[in-house]
């Protein structure tokens, strides 16, 4: 099985971000989410299903997110996920712990000449 | 909390999962399809992005967390499906183990109630037994002599308390019934302050019971006092009739207080017959004036029974105990013997030894056989799972292949082992019940501290370990093999013509060998126990026990009191007995046959006195004694019923020899307990004190000189000896209906109690053994015909290559020959070592006997060849064009 390199690069931890940050901005059910963040990385980020599911029942079992039943955009029944304050609360945290990481990696790749 | 509420939303999730994937790729083919795909093609391009659904969805799952668990349920049902298919091996696995765990629950109870267990005392670990070794009477120890323990008393600062008793049998009754024989104590008022108990009912002793004239009190214990009073409240002060004396009942006992029976606890601790004495149930105050009992002698007739003050030692005990008797040497007359250093020695021994005694030895050896056999019946199902194991190799590689990780494929392979061990382990503790219980109620021996044998903690914990120990002794070595299988061989390996795997074929031959080596080992201890029990049945006794019948009769000091008195009773029983119509002689002796020397005297020449007299066993016996039992006289003449002077003695001729070694005993005088006898005759030796050991030396006077209280009437009869039985107590109770008749029995079963321990030990080897040797034979002829069976294409090529079916018929055998004999070379060094160690339960047999060693190995060999032979033949007739085109 051939894997895309974008996902392999994710870090670990991201993916969650990533859905957390979706579902800030609206509810939405997997395969929307999915769309989402390919769309919103214009391409630059592709999530397998098989990396999504399990992060979303992960995200579900700490309260982050709830999901109930309803109706998608194409008039099919779907579970759609929900943002929880916990999650919300959460997300900051990972976003603040993320840009660090960003700019130690920064640091790093491009060092201030001495 | 969270954790049971996860679990029972569990079902909801997989729902939820599995709706939400299906919705997921129908919204992603319905978006593929809007941007211009067909149909067709959309479907193909998200099931192929999407993969595996249900891994995802696996995968998701895992998220919560319980994967784990249900994995382990996933295993188990799939091992439950795979045993479902296999009900051959099923039933045969249950049953090995639950009979494996059973035999080994029930022996390892027994060890632990009887050995590990400490005494159901407060504070058991302080309680000792004491006793004296007088170097001219012999190298046992003794009970000892009550003038030097109340030295003991006087002087040793390491005991709490210390107690004298002395234990035996009373007749008991209430009202005008025939008394019943029960077991009594008779001890020291301070035996109940000793051992720490206090009574349900009532008082224990008080110093003041002890006194003559004011002892006529008892005490009951639990067990007696429902029975003899259906557990009347009211007890206290009421009458019973003991040995037809009057005593106030003054105490009960707790339900739970046991005390050791005379043979548990007992002086002697030679290799003596056992006698069933019935459990102590009564207890009687004494007081012991020391001024009675002489300075040198009255050993072995009481117990010492002490508690030993907290954080005393045993050493501590002895050291004080040895300056005490080197005082009492000093103080000894020179009359009284033997006065040189060492000639007397004291010894404390925790009660719980004093008790265990013997059967230690047995236990642990009965302890060592079932956990072989238990070991041997694991190897068997090992190599069964083994065989098992190469059969699915295709199903593990297969299963690796599809990415199952080595973890994964072990659990699943331990899983089926734990639901086979956790069935066979409750049924083998269920049998485990059943055999206690029977045990307890029909016990084949007589063990000490039976009454308290049944399951507790210690013992569960046991079979578990037991239980998960063989689960993955025999589950894990196949599920190693099972997962070490390298996919791509395995998968690819469905040609026959390759020889198995090596390692595999060496890992089974290795169970082979370790199987033959466990099996020698028990088969040679059994040849040693069956040649000893054989001998000791077989050996020449001197005597004849069978159509003879014997009857104990127990005369109270209160109406037997006179020597006339006993002497009208017996002549009149007597007359009466030789009256039953059958019966061809009776008499009467003072001890039971075959329970062990006693009343043990010094005798000697009156012409000739030596230093250190011999000792012979006193006995006092009617005329027509050793016709009745079929003794063989030697010289001179029995006793007969015209004998008028009593001060004649008849001596064994092992005894006449001693004293007389140029034969000339008859005639001669002889001294015993200061009184001068003339031998009249000689008998033959015979072994009727014990079979176990050496005859012992004898020495019979009439029974007028000085009647038995206890008295033992034998009558042999033309028939069977049972039909004497009734006749036998309706003759005694016809002469006096109160009298207590302790026990009526054949002579026959007297012998057999009497080697009752060795017939156990032997039977159970013997099962133990056969059972071993069935196994043994069964893993031999499965890894033959396993072999033989995957080796068809290559016996055909070698046949088609010119080898004959003879070559091929001794090819098969010598592979199943080599760990047949290592095993067996490697049991037979390991049961000489083993041997050493029984020695002491062994009865004219050494420990290394050639005629068994080869016996043992001829049959083993043959049963190595019957379980060879098939497998060999059918390797011999393979048809070569048949396996050959068969690929």
């Amino acid at each position: 099985m051939k894997r895309r390199n974008e996902q392999r690069d994710l870090l670990p931890g991201t993916l969650e971000m990533l859905i957390l940050e979706t579902l800030r901005r609206g509810s939405l059910h997997g395969y929307a989410i999915a769309q989402s963040i390919q769309q919103t990385s214009e391409d630059v980020l592709q999530v397998e299903e098989g990396s999504l599911y399990p992060a979303l029942q992960r995200l579900l079992r700490e309260g982050w997110v709830v999901a109930a039943w309803g109706i998608s955009a194409r008039n099919r029944r779907v579970r759609t996920y929900k943002i929880t304050l916990a999650g919300r609360k959460r997300l900051r945290r990972e976003i603040a712990g993320f840009d660090r990481l960003l700019a130690g990696i920064g640091r790093v790749m491009r060092p201030v000449e001495s | 909390m969270n954790l049971i509420r996860r679990w029972l939303a569990r079902k909801g999730v997989d729902r939820d999962l599995a709706g939400e994937m299906a919705a997921h790729l129908e919204e992603k083919i319905e978006h593929l399809i809007e941007q211009g795909a067909s149909e067709e093609e959309a479907r193909a391009t998200v099931h192929r992005q999407f993969g595996n659904v249900t891994l995802h969805e696996e995968n998701s799952r895992e998220a919560w967390g319980w994967s784990g668990v249900e994995q382990f349920v996933n295993d188990l049902q799939f091992g439950c499906r795979l045993l479902k298919k296999t009900p051959g091996f099923t039933l045969t696995a249950l049953l090995t183990l639950a009979l494996g765990i059973g035999a080994s629950t029930a022996v390892f109870t027994l060890v632990d109630s009887v050995v590990l267990k400490p005494l159901a005392y407060r504070n058991s670990g302080e309680l000792v037994a004491g006793w004296e070794r007088v170097r001219v009477l012999s190298s046992d120890s003794m009970g000892p002599n009550p003038r030097h323990v109340d030295l003991w008393k006087e002087r040793a600062t390491v005991f709490a308390g210390l107690t004298l008793l002395r234990q035996g049998a009373r007749g008991v009754a209430l009202g005008a019934e025939h008394p019943r024989l029960v077991g009594s104590v008779t001890s020291e008022p301070n035996l109940f302050d000793v051992l720490q108990i206090r009574p349900l009912l009532g008082r224990t002793f008080r110093p003041e019971d002890g006194v003559a004239g004011r002892d006529n009190v008892a005490i009951l214990s639990y067990p007696l006092w429902r029975s003899l009073f259906q557990g009347d409240p009211n007890v206290i002060g009421k009458t019973i009739r003991v040995a037809e004396t009057p005593c106030e009942v003054i105490g009960v006992l707790p339900e739970g207080f046991r005390f050791p029976n005379a043979n548990a606890l007992r002086a002697f601790r030679s290799k003596q017959g056992i006698s069933s004495v019935p459990e102590p149930a009564l207890f009687l105050p004494t007081a012991i004036d020391a001024n009675e009992f002489s300075w040198n002698g009255d050993y072995g007739n009481w117990i010492a029974l002490g508690r030993l003050k907290p954080d005393v030692s045993i050493r501590q005990a002895d050291a004080q105990l040895a300056p005490i008797e080197t005082q009492v040497l000093a103080q000894m007359p020179a009359s009284e013997g033997d006065r040189r250093p060492g000639a007397l020695q004291a010894f404390v021994q925790p009660m719980q030894e004093a008790v265990v005694g013997d059967s230690k030895t047995g236990l642990w050896l009965l302890m060592a056989a079932v956990i072989g056999l238990m070991l041997i019946a694991c190897l068997n199902l090992a190599n069964a799972q083994l065989g098992r194991a190469v059969v699915r190799q295709r199903e593990g590689a297969l299963r690796s292949a599809l990415g199952a990780s080595r973890r994964r494929l072990l659990a699943s392979a331990l899983a089926e082992n734990l639901v086979l061990a956790g069935a066979g382990g409750l049924a083998g503790i269920a049998l485990a019940t059943i055999a206690l219980n029977l045990l307890r109620h029909y016990s084949p021996v007589d063990l000490p501290r039976l009454l308290e044998v049944h399951l507790n903690a210690t013992v569960l914990a046991f079979s578990l370990a037991l239980t998960l120990g063989s689960c993955i002794f025999f589950g894990m070595i196949p599920a190693l093999k099972f997962m070490h299988s390298d996919p791509q061989t395995a998968l690819q390996a469905n040609n026959s013509r390759t020889i198995g795997s090596r390692q595999g074929h060496q890992l089974r031959t290795w169970l082979i060998g370790l199987q033959v080596f466990g099996c020698t080992v028990l088969l040679l201890l059994t040849g040693l126990f069956s040649k000893s029990l054989l001998h000791l049945l077989y050996q020449e006794k001197g005597f004849k026990t069978g159509h003879v019948a014997v009857a104990e009769v127990d005369l109270s000091h209160k109406t037997y009191g006179t020597d006339g008195s006993r002497v009208v009773f017996d002549n009149a029983v007597l007359r009466d007995l030789r009256a039953i119509p059958g019966v061809e002689s009776a008499a009467l002796v003072s001890s039971m046959p075959l329970e062990g020397e006693s009343w043990i005297e010094e005798l000697q020449r009156t012409d000739r006195p030596q230093q250190n007299t011999p000792l012979v066993n006193l006995r006092w016996i009617s005329p027509g004694y050793f016709e009745t039992i079929h003794e063989k006289l030697v010289a001179g003449r029995f006793f007969e019923e015209r004998d008028r002077n009593l001060n004649s003695i008849v001596l064994s001729q092992g005894e006449a020899r001693n004293l007389w070694p140029n034969g000339d005993a008859l005639g001669g005088q002889v001294e015993v307990e200061g009184r001068k006898f003339t031998v009249i005759g000689v008998v033959a030796d015979a072994r009727t004190t014990s079979l176990k050991s050496a005859p012992a030396k004898m020495a019979y006077a009439h029974y007028k000189d000085r009647p038995p209280f206890a008295t033992f009437f034998l009558a042999r009869g033309k028939q069977s000896a049972d039909l004497l039985l009734s006749s036998m107590r309706q003759a005694i109770w016809s002469q006096a209906p109160d009298v207590t008749i302790a026990r009526v029995k054949t002579l026959d079963s007297q012998l057999t109690e009497s080697l009752a321990p060795e017939r156990f030990q032997t039977f159970v080897l013997i099962a133990f053994a056969a059972a071993a040797v069935l196994l043994a034979m069964l893993g031999i002829y499965g890894v033959l015909s396993y072999s033989v069976a995957r080796r068809r294409q290559e016996i055909g090529v070698r046949m088609a290559l010119g080898a004959t079916r003879g070559q091929i018929f001794s090819l098969t055998l010598g592979e199943g020959g080599a760990p047949v004999f290592y095993g067996m070379a490697s049991g037979l060094m390991v049961s000489l070592l083993a041997g050493r160690v029984v020695q002491k339960l062994l009865y004219g047999v050494r420990a290394v006997d050639a005629p068994v060693i080869a016996t043992v190995a001829a049959l083993f060999l043959a049963a190595a060849l019957i379980a060879a032979f098939l497998p060999a033949r059918r390797a011999a007739s393979v048809d070569p064009m048949e396996a050959l085109r068969a690929e």
